[in-house]
């Protein structure tokens, strides 16, 4: 049983993170622990973690989507070009866009048996161009009619931001289905060993298309809500949030080799990416820089949380 | 004989997990000897194999060659010390070329300034295969060669030692002849007879009738010990057959008097079903409640068979009727689906996830039958595995230990549950005691046996005869393919080991 006390601290390990990253910023600024402040925070991790969490259960399965940067951009330039035209429309095609585009990518990884980085890869580029070219190359300012049917994302409830209450929304339905759904116990099981789960007549590719159309639907929504909140659609705009995105996947704690973890992990972990972007800021770290010390913290959180006694080769 | 021992092997013990998979071995090789190893599966006939190869350490006893003691960490080193190893397996790489194979790891020796130099390599990899007397190019890739001339090019390769040390050799050949014709086994045997002067051989096979053609002297395994010992010329199958088993028949160990006839309904039929390259024109019945055995070595097409079965191995022709139903299965959700269940040989990999408890894994089959209104209830999903471990009696703390942590007999009994709470009727064991330790061994039985008194019906590879034999109502025997043979096994009727053998090679 000391085994299973080692594995809990473990699994803790990314909290404690995060509680002591916010005192040690909190004793160099104190501003840093207002209410207000926290919930700016809390406002500014939930895009990151939309986006992270989609991608959540596709990592679980030991697989890696890497086109939630280019479908969050493409469903920005969907929303601030549908908007003035279609009106409220706009919203679910963006996010039917993400889900489409997701299905594929799963659909090829399975058919063609394909590994998913690289199909997600050529998915990536592929949306990069059609982006580029639906929006001319150019970021696209929604005016101030378009901006009234974005009150939705900007707006406050409770004396909260919406975007925290879509993100709790999300939180909760992805722990939710992870817990009591086939899809959140099967992706878990395949990840943790796919031979067994197959062999036990669980349609695995079933649930691993699902997956990827989870994590496109979730990007695209990621991508509306930064529309919103940026008040223009642009084919670059997430171009800096896929390696923060799986990075706060990772350093949840959801393992990189997949079998272990889950979307409340990825919430932790985007918080402790938000907060280290925090303090970079507020140490004077180039804003340029940042991409260094989220590639170095990947690396490490990988290292650590990776379970090396289960991997032979790694590829 | 008198001559002096040239590889010494004394005391030499090795576990796993708590199996003796080698209890104080001593075995002897003289110089140019052919010695013969035998005994049934999981007798620890490869274990001492790879021990001598140097891919296992003994946990104790010594190794001695020529007189010095041997410690080899890596099967580099037995290389070095002039051991080489013909696997089971053939072990080598289909996409690199037969010179590479054979200097795999020594490409050193032709390199200068890191560059290959590959008119010498070739020119060496020649001289091997003449060897061999294997008239082929050596920048052939290996992928195209048939199955014996791979097998000959593994020999080649561990003919390569011979002139990286000054020593007499020692090769191993792991079941070599398996899956070869007669007339590539007859080559085969002419060279190993014709290097005698150079090497050392130990032969394992399970062909018993070989093993006697070509070997000076027998040792005989059983249980992970040395049962007997002696010249080939002073034995026969027969004797070697009863000192492999070492006992009588057991009516009682395999639960016999348990035995019922089965009913009259039919679960699966098939007829003249065929995979191509694998089987062809199997036909069978199997009744409710009853154990079809299937007999046959590597190679007879009993494992496709099997495969087939669960979806794995879709047939190519014939037809396959399930519940009265035709059905070809392309996956196993469909076999599933079916009501079959699949207990594999690599219990590790295929039949359970390990990284997850007992729980989720007794379920992964049924999930259906734990969730109300769209979501999984936990808590009814505890107290069902709790059920199944406290009626199948898996020995653990609580349900949910990780499946890692349990003994193979135990990790077992969790992939029984999982079928059995899937309601499976018609279970596939496909070697289900391999590893597994006596007692354990007897608890598997006793579970067939319930299960064959409840209605369930089953087809079971197993890994003895002896096994086959005991538990099933009825036998197939295979042979290249084809089934040769069918034999009723029911108690006091139950056929001997000899009379299915003959139709097995």
């Amino acid at each position: 049983m000391k085994k299973n006390y080692r594995e809990q601290i473990r699994g803790l390990a990314p909290l404690l993170v995060l509680v002591g990253l916010v005192l040690v910023i909190g004793v160099l600024r104190p501003g840093f622990l207002s209410w207000d402040s926290l919930v700016v925070t809390v406002a500014n991790t939930a895009i990151l973690f939309i986006l992270a969490a989609g991608s959540t259960f596709v990592v679980m399965l030991g697989s890696i989507d890497l086109s939630i940067q280019a479908i969050c951009s493409f469903a920005s330039v969907i929303v601030a070009v549908m908007l003035p035209g279609y009106g409220y429309a706009a919203f679910p095609a963006a996010v039917a866009m993400g889900l489409v585009i997701g299905t594929l990518s799963g659909l090829f990884h399975v058919w063609l048996r394909i590994p998913s980085f690289i199909v997600t890869l050529a998915t990536s580029g592929l949306l990069v161009s059609a982006a580029l070219l639906f929006s001319h190359e150019r970021a696209i300012s929604i005016d101030e009619a378009g901006r009234a049917r974005l009150a939705w994302v900007t707006g406050d409830f409770l004396g909260l931001p919406n975007v925290i209450w879509v993100a709790a929304l999300v939180t909760g339905l992805g722990i939710w289905s992870q817990k009591y759904t086939p899809f959140g116990r099967y992706s878990i099981a395949i990840g943790a060993g796919e031979p067994a789960t197959w062999a036990s007549g669980v349609r695995v590719n079933r649930y691993k298309v699902i997956a990827f159309a989870v994590s496109g639907a979730l990007a695209a929504l990621a991508g509306v809500l930064m529309a919103g909140r940026e008040g223009s659609g642009s084919p670059t705009l997430a171009d800096q949030l896929l390696l923060p995105a799986i990075a706060a996947v990772i350093v949840g704690g959801t393992a990189i080799t997949g079998g272990a973890g889950g979307i409340g992990r990825t919430a932790v972990g985007a918080l402790i990416i938000t907060i280290v972007r925090v303090g970079m800021t507020f140490i004077g770290v180039d804003i340029f820089a940042q991409q260094i010390v989220f590639g170095v913290v990947l690396v490490l959180a990988v290292a650590l949380t990776i379970d090396r006694t289960k991997i032979v080769i790694v590829k | 004989m008198a001559e002096k021992a040239f590889l010494n092997l004394t005391d030499v013990s090795k576990a796993f997990a708590g199996v003796q998979a080698l209890d104080q071995v001593s075995i002897e090789v003289r110089p140019g000897e052919v010695v013969g190893l035998v005994g049934e599966n999981g007798a620890g006939k490869s274990t001492l194999m790879r021990i001598l190869a140097g891919v296992y350490r003994p946990d104790s006893g010594t190794l001695l060659l020529d007189g010095k003691p041997l410690l080899l960490h890596s099967p580099r080193e037995a290389n070095f010390q002039g051991i080489g190893i013909v696997f089971q397996e053939q072990s080598l790489l289909p996409n690199l070329t037969v010179a590479e194979n054979i200097y795999l790891g020594q490409e050193k020796e032709f390199s200068r300034w890191g560059v290959i130099s590959w008119p010498a390599l070739h020119a060496a990899a020649k001289r091997q295969l003449e060897k061999v007397q294997l008239p082929i190019d050596p920048a052939t890739r290996t992928a195209h060669l048939s199955f014996a001339e791979r097998q000959m090019v593994e020999l080649a390769k561990a003919l390569a030692l011979e002139e990286r040390t000054e020593r007499h050799l020692v090769i191993l050949l792991d079941e070599p002849t398996s899956v070869l014709e007669q007339r590539e086994i007859d080559i085969l045997f002419e060279r190993v007879r014709a290097l005698r002067n150079r090497a050392s051989f130990v032969f394992v096979s399970h062909r018993l009738d070989e093993v006697l053609h070509i070997s000076d002297r027998v040792y005989v395994m059983k249980d992970g010990k040395v049962v007997a010992q002696m010249p080939a010329s002073e034995t026969n199958v027969p004797e070697l057959h009863r000192l492999m088993v070492g006992r009588e028949l057991h009516a009682e160990y395999y639960r016999e008097a348990r035995q019922r006839e089965p009913a009259e309904k039919l679960v699966m039929r098939a007829e003249s079903l065929t995979a191509e390259g694998a089987y062809r024109n199997v036909d069978f019945a199997l009744r409710q409640g009853e154990i079809l055995g299937i007999a046959g070595v590597i190679g007879s097409g009993r494992e496709a068979l099997t495969r087939t079965l669960f979806g794995f191995l879709p047939h190519s022709a014939g037809k396959l009727t399930v519940a009265g139903k035709p059905v070809r299965l392309t996956s196993p959700d469909q076999a599933a689906a079916l009501g079959i269940g699949y207990i594999p040989r690599e219990r590790r990999v295929e039949g359970l996830v390990l990284a997850l408890p007992i729980v989720p894994n007794i379920t992964l089959a049924s999930l259906a039958t734990v969730m109300k209104r769209g979501a999984i209830q936990g808590a009814k999903e505890r107290k069902l595995a709790e059920s199944w471990v406290e009626k199948l009696r898996v020995r653990t703390p609580s349900v949910d230990a990780l499946c890692l942590n349990l003994s193979g007999g135990n990790q077992q009994k969790v992939v029984l549950s999982k079928w059995m709470n899937a309601r499976s009727k018609i279970l596939i064991f496909d070697h289900p005691t391999r590893g597994l330790d006596v007692g354990a061994k007897e608890e598997v039985y006793d579970l067939m046996r319930t299960l064959s008194e409840e209605g369930i019906s089953i087809i079971l590879t197993a890994d003895t005869l002896e096994e086959t034999i005991g538990l099933s109502h009825s036998i197939l025997v295979m042979r290249d393919g084809e089934v040769t043979a069918r034999f009723d096994a029911t108690p006091g009727k139950k056929p001997a080991q000899v009379d299915l053998i003959r139709h097995m090679v």
